[in-house]
């Protein structure tokens, strides 16, 4: 029977994890979460037979953990370890995967066993090609973004040892941390997005996408050089490969050329508009419906439309 | 600080890959080589360090036909380049690319300082950076978006998903930055000349510690993603905006997502 790690920096990531680790296969499933005794509480009731927590030290980069996993590894000798793509996930996981000498499968999907070879899809070329690769390791490391996979129902029956891991010396000094402002935005639970990009000209014109949005019910995001660049709007907004994924039952492009690296964030939508003012723009590719034409002149009336229909 | 190495990726410009419609296979015939547009600010980052410390700086790359990047990356400020052309690079995971360019590292005699890029243009897999560090046993720090350098001391500041973490360090350090950390300049017409007159060096794998390949991930397929949308215009053939919201609006309700 083999056994499966889960490694996250949040309990919701983990418990995602945790539920697509348990689809996989039977087995054991060990988590090792970030936080406190309740993401690893968290982490046994969904699903996990036993759990560590790694909690943020203040002097310490969580990533600093690698070397006392790294040893964990060798005695247990996981087929497969989830690790939770955030930033400080993905250079964990980069970091184990040398340390063991083992394949790292980055932001899998569709993850699969048979006969011992794991196959998972991902995607490639910003995301104009999907990619599916296979390994017959004895481990794998393997990525996994958020809303990738569902959680079980917690189930507080369930009960597991709960341990800390200690957290080894380490090269790099932590000398201070900046909490991003979190402005509550949550992208992934909006049944509707609407997405500004290099379209708008002046920033005064948000104003307009931001009454659709309203309109609509929908909540407003957008592409990578609106939020990194142009600083119009916080970065938790922005979609992308490298942003926030999203699967909304409607999403609509203003201004958005439609890069591949873009395309990947909203590609899961139920239906896509796309709003340019270039006939050629690739984002009309993607989208179900699109409207060639000056956003000054169709969001006007789009919002005034979507008031009267629109029961939000 | 006395050595900087930059990596950087060769690649193929995603906007020259067309996809065949009825295969759904990439065709890359056209596609030009082009420097992975991350790594544009790997080696920036790096000449400003040479700027303000007077550093040697150092470009490594490892592919399959690398050698006319030496002039491009040159231009940027690098003073000279070693590139490494071999088979094993086709189809490279991040297992092997970090094992040959930590390779490549070690016959330099190693470094301060390494800095790479987010990630690949093509793979994006955001795994050199911290493969490298553990192969060559430098300390590692990700996605840094500000670099001080003081005498012997480095400090970062991290890019992370809940905010910036500040880090110091006083070992050799693998690094990777992101795209926001500077604005890379266009070369100019000066520095594209001289870049003709700095050296361009060709490593051959067997100079390097043998690399063991049996585990790599093995590629399947490469397919572009079916697409099933509908692609309606709903302007098309001179229909007005005011008619085609009203239109969009119908649909959408129909569609059931308004």
């Amino acid at each position: 029977m083999s056994t499966q790690w889960v490694i996250a920096e949040t309990a919701s990531l983990a418990a995602e994890l945790i539920g697509g680790a348990r689809e996989l296969q039977q087995g054991t499933v060990i988590a090792f979460v970030g936080g406190d005794n309740s993401t690893a509480t968290s982490a046994v009731v969904h699903g996990a037979d036993s759990a560590f927590t790694l909690p943020l030290q203040p002097g310490a980069m969580w990533e600093d953990y690698t070397y006392a996993l790294a040893e964990k590894a060798a005695i247990d000798c996981p087929s497969l370890i989830w690790v939770g793509a955030t930033k400080r996930g993905r250079s964990l996981a980069a970091l184990l995967a040398a340390i063991i000498d083992c394949p790292c499968i980055s932001e899998g999907k569709n993850i699969r066993v048979l006969d011992g070879r794991v196959t998972a899809d991902r995607m490639v070329m910003g995301g104009l090609a999907n990619k599916v690769v296979s390994t017959d390791a004895p481990t794998t490391i393997i990525t996994v973004s958020a809303g990738t996979y569902e959680a079980r129902a917690s189930d507080p029956g369930r009960s597991g040892s709960i341990e800390v891991l200690v957290l080894p010396s380490a090269k790099v000094k932590v000398t201070g941390r900046h909490l991003r402002e979190s402005s509550q935005v949550n992208l992934n639970a909006a049944k509707r997005v609407v997405g500004v990009g290099r379209g708008f000209v002046e920033k005064a014109d948000l104003a307009l996408a931001e009454e659709l949005a309203k309109a609509l019910g929908a909540e407003l995001a957008c592409s990578r050089p609106i939020a990194e660049f142009l600083n119009w709007m916080p970065e938790e907004r922005y979609l992308g490969i490298s942003g926030q994924v999203i699967k909304p039952d409607l999403y609509i492009a203003i201004g958005i050329s439609g890069q591949p690296q873009h395309v990947y964030g909203v590609r899961d939508a139920r239906v896509i508009v796309s709003i340019n003012k270039d006939e050629n723009a690739p984002m009309n590719e993607t989208a179900d419906y699109s409207i060639v034409g000056d956003l000054r002149e169709v969001l006007p009336a789009l919002s005034s439309a979507v008031s009267k229909v629109a029961c939000v | 600080m006395k050595r900087v190495i930059v990596c950087y990726k060769w690649v193929l410009d995603g906007a020259d890959i067309r996809v065949d419609k009825s295969t759904r296979k990439l065709n890359v015939e056209k596609a030009k080589w082009i420097l992975n547009e991350f790594d544009r600010n790997a080696i920036e980052a790096g000449a400003r360090i040479k700027a303000s410390t007077g550093c040697e700086l150092i470009g490594i790359t490892a592919g399959v036909d690398t050698e006319e990047s030496s002039k491009n990356v040159l231009s940027r400020g690098l003073d000279a380049v070693h590139f490494l052309n071999d088979p094993i690079m086709e189809g490279a995971d991040s297992r092997t690319t970090s094992k040959v360019l930590a390779g490549m590292i070690e016959k330099l005699g190693g470094a301060d300082l390494v800095i790479c890029s987010e990630a690949s243009d093509d793979e994006y897999a955001q795994q050199t950076s911290a493969r490298l560090a553990a192969l060559l046993g430098y300390a590692s720090v990700t996605y840094v978006q500000h670099i001080e350098v003081s005498g012997e001391q480095i400090k970062l500041s991290r890019k992370l998903d809940d905010g910036t973490e500040d880090v110091e360090v006083a070992d050799a350090t693998v690094i990777s930055v992101v795209p926001d950390i500077n604005d890379p300049p266009i070369p100019s017409l000066k520095q594209i000349l001289g870049a003709k007159k700095k050296p361009s060096t060709a490593v051959a794998l067997a100079e390097l510690r043998v690399i063991d390949r049996s585990s790599q991930l093995r590629t399947e397929s490469v397919l572009a993603p079916e697409v099933a949308r509908k692609q309606i215009q709903l302007t098309a053939g001179g229909v007005s905006i005011a008619d085609a919201v009203l239109k969009l609006t119908q649909q959408l309700s129909s569609d059931g997502v308004l």
